[in-house]
């Protein structure tokens, strides 16, 4: 039984140790010396641009200027998923760096902002979400060389001339079948 | 003059007797035909139940055997507008006994090729969305459009110049047909009787008809190869493909007429009237469109392989030496230069030789239309493995219903309708024999004096 019970006491101090090795050596690299906020975007509605700023500060409250930050955008098509970048901004002198967005599709929109502050050797990153409504067509077709007087009104006036032309052939057999039958009339008149 | 009196009595009767009579041939022909064209019902309704799947195409190729038959179809119907009207404008007076049939061709081909489009939709109550949803930027409007006027105006210019012979139908055969051939004969002469005011209205009509119906023609195809030419597609990205489908069309229309008077002349006996003459003359037209077509492939091929972007190698190397090469070399030496070859020597200029040249044009005319759609879908737009496309027998037995179809309507139509213009036969005879110093047979209006209905229509 004490066997049982030292043999146990050991297996937990040695897990502890290797814990505190674990967080001896990730500690440095977990700590962050930046402090990182976003402001809430909420709703915004498809093809409506929006700004998306994001604050760095060092753990002192100074602003940390000169960083560059890289949003990217959690996207998924056709069974493929994955993030793609859709800006890099660097952050000015009150240290903020702020991203003018125009989403094309309503939804979710998860957006992951990625900075690499002075003097740190690992990249950082925050979230935000964005909630997208409505369902406005954004494609525009460019609006090509409007030459005056081309369009559907000629393609309609060389329809109804040929249309025309052929509603005056049909007058023409209309008269041949009245000349048919004014012949016919006459032949039967003078038969009587 | 008695020699003129028997050669019109024989004319007519030659003309009637498609009708008067009916052998145990015509009807074997029917019935395979018709055999065929129930094998091509099933098949639709094979289609019709499990949808396009049954076929070969797919996403990427999403045209096929049914899209290049269509084109097929609209190309060969210009064999009328050929025939017909460019020679009646220009006055060939050989055209007359040939006229009707390319006519006929025109009508049944426009038919028979609009149902493909129809066939191609997979769910045919969706034709409607074209009339619902078009919009007048599409091509495929605009292809509404031209055909629904080239077939109203086709049908048009078959029937008014039939309805002297048809008014000939209706009092030769009075009594000695069925009751259902008389009312038809009777309507659809519209009570002829040869009066100067109604050969005035009948010539006025022709020739305005065979003027407005050039340029229907000319647009049906040309708006056809817009639906190619205006999709982004490196093997369609031409200015040039209007005019090389529009020379295609009437070079396949000239082939397939040959092949039509070749039958219907030994069928029904038409020596005396489909001469050699008319063969070899044709012979000559398919033969200069060919040398156009040939123009036409040089200036194509050689722009774009010049250039060479990046799709035309793939499409190049797929057309001249992988996997449509045997095929595409036919269609340039056995379709465009063997009709040219035939055509000029001595020994080939016979009835045989046209003929045999036509069906090679029409093999190879099809051929093309094959390689127009399927090689150039085929073309990949990104970097992936090309696709590829080989019809089903759903798709191949639809193409040969097509084609049973196309031979049962123009065989039903000479068993119903005139298959030579008698009248317009008649007065070439006439004035060809007034030119000649022949004497004008005892109670005829000399040509001289009545004006011929051709010259009526203002020319």
């Amino acid at each position: 039984m004490m066997a049982i019970t030292r043999r146990s006491t050991r297996t937990v101090a040695g897990l502890l140790a290797c814990f505190a090795i674990v967080v001896a050596f990730a500690g440095p690299a977990i700590a962050s010396h930046v402090d990182v906020s976003v402001a809430s975007i909420g709703e915004v509605a498809v093809g409506e641009t929006v700004a998306i700023p994001v604050a760095l500060r060092t753990t002192d409250g100074s602003p940390l200027a000169g960083t560059v930050v890289t949003f990217y955008l959690h996207m998924a098509f056709a069974g493929v998923e994955g993030e793609a970048e859709i800006g890099r901004v660097v952050t000015d002198e009150s240290g903020v760096a702020s991203l003018a967005y125009r989403p094309r599709l309503a939804g979710h929109h998860e957006l992951r902002m990625e900075y690499l502050a002075a003097g740190a050797t690992e990249t950082e990153s925050t979230t935000t979400v964005v909630e997208v409504t409505g369902g406005a067509q954004l494609y525009q077709s460019p609006a090509g060389v409007d030459v005056p007087g081309v369009g559907v009104e000629l393609l309609m006036v060389v329809l109804a001339t040929v249309w025309t032309v052929l509603f005056w052939v049909v007058l023409r057999i209309v008269a041949i079948a009245r000349a048919g039958g004014e012949a016919g009339d006459v032949g039967r008149e003078v038969r009587r | 003059m008695a020699a003129l009196n028997d050669w019109q009595e024989r004319l007519e009767e030659t003309a009637l007797e498609p009708v008067r009579r009916t052998g145990r041939r015509f009807w074997a022909v029917v019935v395979t035909l018709v055999a065929i064209i129930g094998w091509g019902a099933y098949a639709y309704s094979v289609q019709l139940r499990d949808g396009l799947v049954v076929t070969g195409m797919r996403d990427r190729i999403s045209w096929g055997l049914y899209i290049a038959t269509f084109v097929f179809f609209i190309g060969i119907s210009h064999a009328g507008t050929l025939i017909s009207a460019i020679l009646r404008v220009s006055n060939a007076r050989w055209r007359t006994p040939v006229t009707r049939m390319a006519e006929f061709v025109t009508v049944v081909a426009l038919i028979c090729g609009a149902s493909f489009v129809i066939i191609d939709l997979g769910r045919p109550d969706r034709l409607l969305n074209v009339f619902i949803y078009g919009r007048w930027q599409s091509p495929i409007i605009w292809d509404v459009l031209a055909i629904t006027t080239y077939l109203t105006a086709s049908v048009t210019y078959l029937f008014v110049p039939m309805i002297p012979d048809l008014a000939l139908f209706r009092d030769r055969l009075a009594d000695r047909s069925s009751r259902w051939r008389g009312w038809l004969y009777r309507t659809l002469a519209i009570g002829w009787h040869d009066r100067p005011a109604q050969r005035r209205s009948l010539g006025s009509a022709i020739g305005v008809l065979m003027i407005l119906i050039i340029p229907i023609a000319v647009s049906v195809h040309t708006v056809v190869s817009w639906i190619f030419a205006m999709t982004m597609r490196v093997p369609w990205d031409s200015a040039l493909f209007g005019a090389f489908f529009v020379a295609g069309a009437i070079f396949s229309g000239i082939a397939i007429l040959i092949i039509v008077m070749a039958i219907l002349r030994r069928a029904y006996h038409l020596e005396e009237y489909v001469t050699e003459k008319h063969f070899v003359y044709l012979g000559y037209l398919m033969a200069a469109f060919a040398a156009i077509m040939i123009y036409a492939n040089i200036s194509e091929l050689l722009v774009h392989g010049y250039k060479l972007r990046e799709g035309v190698e793939f499409h190049f190397r797929q057309l001249f030496l992988n996997e449509f090469a045997p095929l595409f070399w036919f269609y340039l030496l056995g379709g465009l230069v063997a009709p040219i070859v035939i055509a000029l020597v001595p020994a080939t200029r016979n009835v045989r030789g046209m003929v045999a040249a036509a069906i090679l044009v029409t093999l190879a005319m099809w051929i093309e239309r094959y390689f127009i759609v399927v090689t150039g879908l085929r073309v990949p737009l990104m970097p992936y493995e090309p696709a590829s496309y080989a019809p089903t027998w759903v798709e191949w037995s639809l193409l040969a219903a097509g084609l049973a179809a196309f031979a049962l309507l123009i065989t039903v139509f000479t068993k119903i309708f005139p298959i030579i213009a008698v009248w317009e036969v008649a007065e070439d005879h006439e004035a060809t024999a007034v030119d000649a110093g022949a004497a004008i047979p005892t109670g005829a209006i000399p040509a001289v004096d009545r004006p011929r209905l051709a010259e009526e229509g203002g020319r």
